[in-house]
């Protein structure tokens, strides 16, 4: 699709803006009140004002789609979409979250401004037009998320997760960066219309060595396997409101910026890189799914269980040049992604309590009998997890092996289900244990209104996405990238 | 009307579930005996579409033609004593949850029976799944746990890999939907061997639900392992959907797929056939013997529909109907003897005709239904499918028609000797009323059956002519004649 180039305007930009200043002003307020929560407040409103102006957007974009800056902040539908996934990401955990800070002695004041922060860098990412703006949005994310997996300073595992985060993360970004130059040197261009017209007559070496490097940068991003090793480790020793973070809204803008990469900067051009990235989908089917199947505690699981869904993103992300199915399809699966996860990961924070081994399958033991409500809301995150239909899981999953389908990688979709029967027999571990296995009634779990809200909200977007798909996907029809503006 | 069948069990289940005792009993009876009511108005009802993903061709879509409202209308039939058998089932005297999940199990049945998109087909299949699972984990016996799990495993690599399939049909098809209707013409267009590749993960799920040796042990766990009241047996078996799968979908959007299957499957239902009746033979226990005489009876119903010819068909699918009453009423009666000894042993029982005449007159007709006799509910269906297989092969139906009808003549025998003959034990009480009430909806099905069968078989007959007719382009030689289907009428 083709837009011309407008020049300065605010509207675009007003979710990223609506969150770097709810972030700031939550920063002054810490300095004039101890109570950590008053900067959550603000941070809430931020999300919620945010929504407001992406929703507009998401409406506006579908007639008009507009490059502003030149070509580096890029407004269409799918960007539009996945801001309000990151926003609902960020939403559900934060509210996950908000009881949990105490306990885990994590009550500073900075906390939640470096969520709303993290959470702009994510919208930066997902509207980049330019590799510039990518790296930038890039790092306002990484930065913020490497503090908050470091967060809990009494538990050498926060530790831990965020050192190797932060190793792993700035050798990627120094790839990444390298890639970046090195794609400028062979095209002359940063913005990806540049960069594509430049790639219309073929490849050079150079430029295929740059693009490699950018995969391979996003890759870690969106754990693809084998860049995947950072995310059970970190996912684990995170503390769990971080994990809940970062397993929605980390994931939602890397898959962005992949998918607008694929789509506008190397759009079909370049065999060699989606012959890559089949290898990659392929290698994290695999490597995800058995990988979960290994597991004893249900953090690493569920960790492992998000590499095996960034799998299966990575088949809609395979169908990128299918300018009619590849972007609604990631933007619709994050969006059920998101709700299933974070909900997953919710109720695994009430079950674990501040017990850093609350997370074995012990600890599912006969929670159907004291806490039903709670075991029934993870039997459907899991069971969605699964793609069990009519779960939100389920449809994601038909997405996306479809559009690989649509796009020629039939064996990449055949894999994909074959793998999901693998990932059946380790969500159903954990339902079997919550439901038919008589637990000792001393483990406790942990109550908190504001987790019960998040859960009920996930639980509502994984029931309600798997009953009525079309509210959503007809929002996304039709939502074609920004490709090449006006060149 | 389609949907409402659908709708009724779901809300009695709700009823059920929020309800206790007595009431919750109330609301599923009545729920059932609603559903019955409204599948009698399916013949008449009109298909129904409503969009629900249309971006990718997906719709509610439901059509009651063909075989659809006979499996409904079978199925409403035997579900009625099945929760007349279950209310006073379950932990504590309350029985609402197993209630609730023996309705969701029907809805999701009705589901897969009366769909008419193939999307939607796999919601109600997976559907099903989730409320079998949770009766056999939540109220089986003893060794449950490794039943469920062989369960789990064997259901649910079936269904991923038709999964695969179905997904792949649109696509590659270039199909407008996934509506039957659209999906007909553009899916026989595929070349052989994408044919080939396609019916073998449609495969993959109905032979493990049909369900075809070797994948049927889980079938014998199962019932082995459920409750011993006969009310989740009964599900177990309305839940043989295989052969239909085989029949409304796979076989006529894939017509060279399902010729190139054809010798391999039409071995293994011969096999099955044989076999359950063989070790229906052997079994020491009255609900192994059960399991295995419904093997063999999925047997001959896979020998129908595999021989890919009209009568095989057709008959295929009034003896899945039929099988539906008579399984489900002997599983039913063998919960009633395991009140009265508690033991499904043969050793535990002998001599019961003395004490209870009743119940052994029913037995024995119910049995006698099972075993294919004349006049009763499974005998049109049993003839026609094995003559359809006989047609496609003389060998192979030979070998189904001599085995598993022998079979079933000595297993009946003995199993009514062994149970009402022979040196009495002592005394057991005869059918009480509520046990009369079990078993009036079976006995009434089995003579509508066995009496009137002809507007069914018309019906399903319909259906198999849309299957079987092949179009210019994929016009292929078939060795059955068309069949005249008078004698019946």
């Amino acid at each position: 699709m083709m837009v011309a180039p407008d020049s300065v305007a605010l509207q675009p930009l007003a979710p990223a803006l609506t969150l770097l200043i709810a972030g700031s002003l939550a920063l002054l307020v810490s300095v004039f009140s101890r109570n950590v929560r008053s900067g959550g407040v603000l941070a809430l409103l931020g999300l919620v004002v945010a929504g407001t102006f992406a929703s507009l957007n998401l409406v506006g974009a579908a007639e008009t789609p507009t490059a502003t800056f030149g070509l580096q902040w890029l407004t269409d539908a799918p960007a539009a979409a996945l801001t309000l996934v990151v926003l609902v990401g960020a939403l559900l955990a934060i509210l996950a979250g908000w009881d949990a800070l105490v306990p885990l002695d994590m009550d500073r004041p900075e906390y939640y401004p470096l969520l709303s922060f993290a959470s702009a860098g994510a919208i930066v990412m997902i509207h980049a037009g330019d590799f510039v703006v990518l790296i930038l949005g890039l790092e306002i994310l990484s930065l913020a998320v490497y503090a908050l997996s470091a967060w809990r300073t009494s538990d050498r595992g926060s530790e831990e997760a965020g050192m190797k985060y932060f190793l792993l993360g700035a050798f990627a970004s120094a790839i990444l960066i390298y890639g970046v130059a090195l794609l400028y040197g062979a095209t002359g261009g940063f913005a990806y219309a540049e960069i594509a017209a430049a790639l219309a007559d073929g490849a050079g070496p150079l430029a295929l060595l740059g693009s490699t490097l950018i995969l391979a940068g996003l890759a870690f991003k969106v754990s693809f396997a084998p860049f995947h090793q950072w995310a059970p480790d970190v996912y684990t020793g995170a503390p769990l409101p971080v994990t809940t973070f970062m397993s929605v809204v980390v994931k939602a803008a890397a898959f962005g910026a992949l998918l607008r990469v694929f789509a506008s900067a190397w759009p079909g051009m370049l065999p060699e890189l989606d012959l890559m990235l089949a290898v990659l989908v392929a290698a994290t089917l695999i490597v995800g799914n058995f990988g979960a199947l290994l597991q004893s505690g249900a953090k690493r699981m569920l960790a492992y269980s998000a590499v095996a869904h960034a799998g299966y993103l990575g088949l809609a992300v395979l169908a990128a040049g299918q300018e009619l199915i590849g972007p609604p399809t990631v933007a619709w699966y994050l969006a059920a992604y998101t709700f299933m996860t974070a909900g997953a990961f919710t109720v695994l924070a009430q079950i674990m309590g501040d017990d850093p081994r609350g997370d074995r399958i012990a600890a599912f033991e006969g929670l159907g009998r004291r806490r039903p409500a709670l075991a029934l809301a993870m039997t459907l995150f899991l069971f969605s997890l699964a793609g069990i239909p009519p779960l939100a899981g389920f449809f994601g999953k038909a997405l996306a092996v479809q559009a690989a389908f649509e796009a020629g990688w039939s064996s990449v979709a055949v894999l994909a289900l074959v793998m999901a029967i693998v990932a059946v027999v380790y969500y159903t571990r954990f339902v079997w244990a919550m439901w038919f296995v008589r637990g000792s009634a001393a483990t406790p779990t942990a109550r908190s209104a504001a987790a019960g809200w998040a859960t009920a909200l996930a639980v509502a977007g994984t029931v309600g996405l798997g009953l009525f798909p079309d509210l959503w996907y007809r929002l996304l029809e039709g939502a074609r990238l920004v490709v090449s503006a006006g060149l | 009307m389609s949907f409402v069948t659908i709708l009724i069990p779901l809300l009695g289940a709700l009823l059920a579930r929020l309800t206790r005792g007595r009431l919750a009993a109330a609301a599923a009876f009545a729920s059932t005996v609603a559903t019955f009511v409204a599948a009698l108005f399916l013949p008449g009802a009109e298909a129904a579409r409503f969009a629900w993903l249309p971006a990718l061709g997906i719709e509610l879509g439901f059509d009651p033609a063909g075989a659809s409202w006979v499996l409904v209308t079978s199925a409403a039939l035997a579900m009625i004593p099945a929760v007349l058998a279950a209310v006073r089932h379950g932990r504590g005297g309350d029985a609402s949850g197993f209630l609730a999940l023996l309705l969701i199990m029907q809805a999701s049945l009705n589901g897969v029976f009366l769909a008419s998109d193939l999307v939607l087909v796999y919601v109600f299949w997976e559907a099903t799944l989730i409320p079998s699972l949770l009766m056999l984990g939540l109220y089986g016996r003893e060794r449950r746990r490794g039943a469920v799990t062989k369960y789990l495993v064997y259901a649910v690599s079936g269904s991923f890999l038709m999964l695969a399939s179905i997904l792949a049909l649109r696509p590659l098809s270039g199909a407008a939907s996934y509506a039957f209707v659209d999906l007909l013409p553009a899916a026989r267009s595929l070349d052989a061997v994408v044919q080939t590749w396609l019916f073998a993960g449609f495969a993959a799920a109905f032979a493990v639900k049909l369900p075809l040796f070797p994948l049927h042990s889980w079938l014998i766990d199962f019932h082995r392992e459920n409750h011993p009241s006969g009310a989740a047996d009964v599900a177990g078996t309305l839940y043989k959907v295989g052969g239909f799968g085989f029949f409304a979908w796979a076989i006529p959007l894939l017509p060279l797929g399902a010729q190139a299957f054809q010798p391999y499957l039409l071995a293994l239902a011969a096999v099955s056939a044989v076999w359950g009746g063989l070790a229906a033979t052997q079994q020491g226990d009255l609900k192994s013997m059960l399991a295995y005489m419904s093997l063999s009876h999925m047997g001959i119903i896979g020998v129908g529909v595999f021989s890919l010819t009209e009568a095989g068909m057709t008959g295929a699918m009034t003896l899945l109907a039929a099988q539906m009453l008579s399984t489900s009423g002997l599983f039913l009666l063998s919960g009633m003897l395991y009140a009265r000894r508690h033991d499904f042993a043969f050793e535990a029982y002998g001599g019961l005709a003395k004490s209870a005449p009743a119940l052994a007159g029913v037995t024995l007709l119910v049995l006698f239904a099972a075993i294919g006799v004349p006049g009763l509910s499974n005998f049109p269906g049993e003839f026609l499918a094995l003559m359809g297989g006989f047609a496609a092969s003389p060998g192979l139906g030979g070998l189904a028609v001599i085995g598993s009808v022998i079979a079933a003549g000595v297993y009946g025998v003995n199993t009514y000797q062994r149970l009402y003959q022979g040196k009495p034990h002592d005394r057991v009480p005869d059918l009480g009323p509520r046990e009369v009430m079990i078993l009036a909806p079976i006995v009434a099905g089995i003579l509508w059956f066995g009496l009137a069968p002809a507007p069914q078989i018309t019906s399903i007959d319909a259906a198999t002519q849309v299957a079987l007719t092949t179009d210019a382009a994929s016009e292929s030689p078939r060795s059955a004649p068309p069949l005249a289907l008078g004698g019946e009428r």
